[in-house]
């Protein structure tokens, strides 16, 4: 069975308790609580393993204790030729460790594998569960101003209406920003809102004149709490509406992992016909999320003309949305045990069409793009993300094939009709904005023709199979979604009745995140719009920046359009009268 | 950059009029739903299907009417409700203009159906349009006058009633002939 060589070759490094399991591409193994660290590195380094995703559980009702599962994602470390596990062995692989709720510790996994450390300092925030030796245990998901003892996931800790008082400006706590050492640093922030997308994220950059040293960022100012709305009030007809909503943009791809890892959890099988039209709609949702960054990335620096025209493309890729599903963003059409609406013979002969025009004219407007010295010059060298750091911080998407590596859950761990369907995995050397957004280009391309042989090959199969079920409570399976940002991550505890126990959304950008960090270093202030945008987290300009000269204590307020100006001009920077 | 204009100059305009002409929609777009109240027949499947309580179904507080009403602002147009009405009394519109004027209550669509009181304990619980709609089912069917005409009375009893009268006869040992 897959799976088996892995937990074997766990076995003889550390105890192993017990394994069981959830799929036939997912196994649990149980280690005890000082093993986790080693347990995870093993499999991360020694085997091969990327972190997909990490949930920590209050099972207290169930076994007396907190869980936490690292799961991970077991198809090679591909950093060179040949270091990838064979097609057929890949799986995922879940660490499991309890831990008794009168300690509430653990060992920090993070001091081996950095890729777990928003994962762990989440884990604090949402139950109180302290890592030991974690390097960094400030705040992630909470505000500054919440109370320090309420961790909102835990079972008893409160009604998922309570909402507690908010503190006025003045008295909100400091959130304390990672700052580098050295003096003449100034300290540039980012935000607090991002106008693009009026999505709020705040950055901290680090400069040494225009350059960039270090950033630090605080993000979640925007958490709306589904898990636990979720946990609390909705069966799972409405849980696929409501993830489908996690996100403005790759919405449909948390939608199809959510009722997936449900479906999952009782082992359904859709019908082959849901599962193309599943696909077919994610790689639509695909086409305008490419071609919206694509767009953005020219309009960061710039060029107006080239963002008008990738928006022009894009508008095709909306009415098509429309046209197969009938809405322009939200498809609506996911239920468990596969779809509530077909497509028919008309709709697809004029997708093909729409497929037509998208295909000719991107190839069009890209030549363009690629012919405009100025804007290859604001692209390349620009943000680049080395090798090693996305493989320590498992990075997903475009933004880690980009840096060479082949990681694409369609082709890792093919769901649904990927298995029928060829593509080649978009990989491109370089790990800068320009390698970034050549992946997207190519995935446009192969998007569609993607697209045109689901068409070609889906079966006239009903597309909905009874989803009268029973559910097993306690029963838990992942799904994985390559959306256009990476891979969506949905893990699903099924409790009693038509309800979750733990649902567990783990979105592609949270693996990208932590390491911008890293991206950022050595780039001028003029760049960091576009490279946060690189990182398609979909926002990308500045609201309001305020710049600190730490030397001569100047500080100094910019606006949006000072700094916007100077990403798109690069002159007149608006930190030459702190010098 | 030259490129770029000439492909502006092959594609000339591309944008609509809207709002000054009307914005065409696809066939089975999933706009708001429209509600044909003269087809409710009050059962409230769109109620208990609506996955985020757009749309509830209640007596009102005097208990003479019941209360179909539907909350624009709560819809995710997702079309759930247009899948299991019986009549097709909601059916998804091609409308996507939604926007009102600092008035909230311009989103919500109300209507009142007659209610039905239970022969036995007098107490309203269900719409008379629905012991209507299922009767002229059962009309349809391929039943008896006999059973027909028995119908007319049970139709009229609310569910709590039933159980208490099922409860009762298989306790005093009545037998009941059901053809
Ligand atoms: S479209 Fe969906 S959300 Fe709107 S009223 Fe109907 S069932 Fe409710
Ligand atoms: S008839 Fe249709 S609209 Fe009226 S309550 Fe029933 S399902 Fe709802």
């Amino acid at each position: 069975m897959k799976c088996d060589i892995f937990i074997e070759a766990l076995g003889q490094r550390v105890k192993v308790l017990e394994v069981t399991r959830q799929y036939e591409d997912q196994v649990t193994a149980l280690v005890e609580l000082n093993d986790l660290p080693e347990a995870v590195r093993f499999l991360y380094y020694d085997m091969g393993g990327y972190l997909s995703t990490m949930i920590p559980n209050d099972e207290r009702e169930i076994n007396k204790h907190f869980a936490l599962y690292y799961v991970l994602s077991m198809e090679g470390g591909k950093m060179f030729e040949g270091d990838e596990v064979a097609q057929d062995e890949k799986c995922f692989v879940t660490v499991k460790t309890l831990i008794s709720p009168d300690t509430l510790t653990y060992p920090s996994v993070t001091p081996k594998v950095p890729a777990c450390v928003w994962y762990e300092r989440e884990a604090y925030d949402m139950f109180g569960l302290i890592a030991e030796g974690l390097p960094d245990k400030r705040r992630l998901v909470l505000s500054d101003d919440w109370p320090d003892n309420l961790h909102p996931l835990r079972k008893d800790a409160m009604d998922y209406r309570y909402r507690p008082d908010m503190k006025e400006h003045y008295m909100e706590p400091e959130f304390d920003f990672l700052r580098p050492e050295g003096s003449g640093v100034i300290d540039v922030p980012l935000g607090p809102l991002h106008i693009t997308a009026d999505e709020p994220g705040h950055f901290r950059l680090f400069c040494d004149g225009d350059t960039i040293i270090d950033a630090d960022y605080r993000l979640f100012y925007q958490h709306r709490g589904m898990e636990k709305l979720a946990e609390n009030r909705m069966n799972y007809d409405q849980m696929g509406y409501l993830a489908e909503r996690v996100c403005g943009i790759c919405g449909y791809a948390h939608a199809i992992a959510c009722i997936e890892s449900a479906e999952k959890a009782i082992n359904l099988e859709i019908p082959a016909r849901a599962q193309a039209i599943r696909i077919i709609c994610s790689e639509i949702e695909r086409l305008h999320s490419h071609l919206l960054n694509i767009g953005l990335a020219c309009e960061v620096t710039g060029n107006y003309n080239a963002f008008m025209h990738i928006f022009r493309i894009r508008e095709y890729s909306m009415k098509l949305a429309e046209l197969v599903t009938g809405g322009r963003k939200t498809y609506g059409n996911v239920v468990m045990g596969g779809l509530r609406r077909d497509m028919t013979g008309v709709e697809i002969k004029e997708s093909l069409q729409i497929l037509n025009i998208i295909e000719a004219q991107v190839d069009e407007v890209w030549d363009a793009v690629m012919d405009d010295k100025r804007q290859m010059r604001r692209w390349k060298g620009v943000g680049i993300l080395d090798k090693q750091v996305a493989r320590d911080f498992s990075a997903v998407g475009p933004n880690i094939r980009g840096s060479g590596i082949k990681r694409d859950t369609r082709y890792d761990h093919p769901y649904d009709f990927f298995k029928q369907v060829k593509f080649d995995v978009a990989v491109v050397e370089g790990g800068d904005v320009f390698a970034r957004e050549t992946v997207r280009y190519l995935e446009l391309k192969s998007s569609v023709s993607i697209i045109r042989q689901c068409f070609e090959m889906m079966p006239q199969t009903a597309i909905i199979v009874d989803p009268k079920f029973h559910v097993k409570p306690e029963n838990y399976a992942l799904a994985y979604v390559e959306a256009p940002r990476g891979d969506n991550v949905h893990w699903i505890m099924q409790g009693s009745a038509q309800k979750v126990f733990r649902w567990r959304c783990r979105a592609a950008t949270y693996n990208n995140w932590p390491s911008l960090r890293f991206q950022f270093r050595g780039n001028t202030i003029a760049d960091a719009a576009l490279i946060v945008c690189s990182l398609d987290p979909c926002y990308s300009c500045t609201e309001r920046v305020t710049v600190v000269d730490v030397k001569s204590k100047k500080s100094k307020i910019l606006t949006n359009k000072d700094l916007k100006n100077f990403s798109r001009t690069q002159k007149n920077s608006p930190l030459k009268d702190l010098r | 950059m030259m490129k770029l204009l000439d492909i502006s100059k092959k594609y000339g305009d591309t944008t609509h009029k809207y709002p000054f002409e009307p914005y065409h929609v696809a066939d089975n777009f999933r706009g708001k739903p429209a509600y044909i109240f003269d087809l409710c027949i009050g059962c409230a499947a769109c109620g208990i299907a609506c996955p985020s309580n757009a749309i509830t179904v209640q007596l009102n507080a005097e208990q003479n009417k019941l209360i179909w009403e539907f909350d624009c602002g709560r819809c995710i147009f997702c079309g759930r409700c247009d899948e299991v009405c019986p009549t097709g009394a909601i059916r998804l519109s091609e409308e996507f203009e939604l926007a009102v004027k600092f008035d909230k209550s311009a989103l919500i669509q109300r209507g009142e159906l007659e209610v039905q009181c239970c022969t036995e304990c007098k107490k309203p619980f269900t719409a008379k349009r629905l012991v209507q709609y299922s009767f002229d089912c059962l009309s349809k069917a391929n039943v008896s006058q006999n059973r027909l005409e028995e119908a007319k009375d049970y139709l009229r009893v609310c569910p709590t009633c039933k159980k208490n009268a099922t409860v009762s006869n298989f306790t005093t040992g009545k037998e009941v002939v059901i053809e």
